[in-house]
């Protein structure tokens, strides 16, 4: 009973990760399709440019992200974890302040990262609390 | 207290990397929003405060103590220190330069608005700021 139900609670987290990703996926659409204006495609790229540190540099030492005990490696790849963030909140804010898009678009676009960014802290804590319960 | 340390070791880097892309995306936003052309000249700040932030982050923070032994004698220490200093210069030229830049974008009505000689001080404020938040809190293993 324990087991099973515990696989169930599981695959309802992954249920509501999955529609979280495509929640922001939907506001990112709606951002552009809504005013005819695919301008804010751009933060598009910069989501592509997000997990690249993470990819490339730390590999299977992801949960070292979260905590103290890494090298020269892990702290430049939350410098630049940092720096792609700033980027997602820029991209749009600098197509409003330009006139491109309006507080509509601007709004989808900042909540779509907003979604994003909860799934994947959410997924990086259920990765690590896998590892964790899985030891059990 | 130690906790607060522990944690600014965490998210310490992080934050640096925010801080560096919100000064370049300043300038971004300054240049894209400008209605004259931003010549070459008012890049320099920002890319000279950049190479400063890398400079001194090029330094391994147990060189600069007294207690560091060296191979090469028992005064070595001043090449790092004369390293530090050289980036100490570069910053505060950039930063006197981008200061320069916005009063004179500030008096002269033709040629770039009083924002981008703002966004130019506020590139090299940020972007020095996130190399001294780099160096107080990365490791060192």
């Amino acid at each position: 009973m324990a087991r099973s139900m515990r696989t169930c609670l599981h695959s309802g987290r992954l249920a509501l990760l999955a529609i979280l990703v495509s929640g922001g996926i939907v506001l990112q659409i709606l951002a552009c399709a809504l005013y005819n204006n695919w301008w804010p495609m751009l933060t598009v790229l910069m989501y592509l440019i997000l997990p690249m540190p993470l990819i490339f540099f730390l590999g299977s030492n992801s949960p070292s992200m979260m905590s103290n005990d890494g090298d020269t490696w892990v702290s430049f790849t939350k410098f630049l974890t940092g720096a792609s963030i700033v980027g997602s909140i820029a991209i749009p804010s600098i197509l409003k302040h330009a006139g491109v898009i309006g507080w509509g678009a601007l709004t989808m676009e900042l909540s779509s990262f907003l979604v994003f960014g909860v799934a994947i802290l959410w997924l990086i804590q259920m990765n690590s609390e896998d590892e964790y319960s899985s030891a059990f | 207290m130690e906790n607060l340390a522990l944690l600014w070791g965490i998210i310490g880097p992080g934050v640096a990397g925010a801080v560096f892309g919100a000064g370049w995306w300043f300038w971004v936003d300054a240049v894209v929003c400008s209605s004259v052309q931003v010549s070459f000249l008012h890049y320099l700040p920002g890319i000279f405060a950049s190479l400063a932030a890398l400079m001194f982050n090029a330094v391994n923070k147990d060189e600069i103590g007294y207690d560091y032994y060296s191979p090469y004698g028992d005064d070595s220490e001043w090449r790092v220190k004369l390293w530090l200093f050289v980036a100490y210069v570069v910053s505060f030229v950039c930063l006197a330069g981008s200061v320069g830049m916005l009063v004179q974008d500030a008096l002269t009505d033709k040629g770039p608005s009083v924002w981008t000689g703002v966004a130019g001080v506020l590139q090299c404020v940020l972007v020095l700021i996130s190399g001294l938040i780099y160096w107080t809190c990365h490791s060192e293993d």
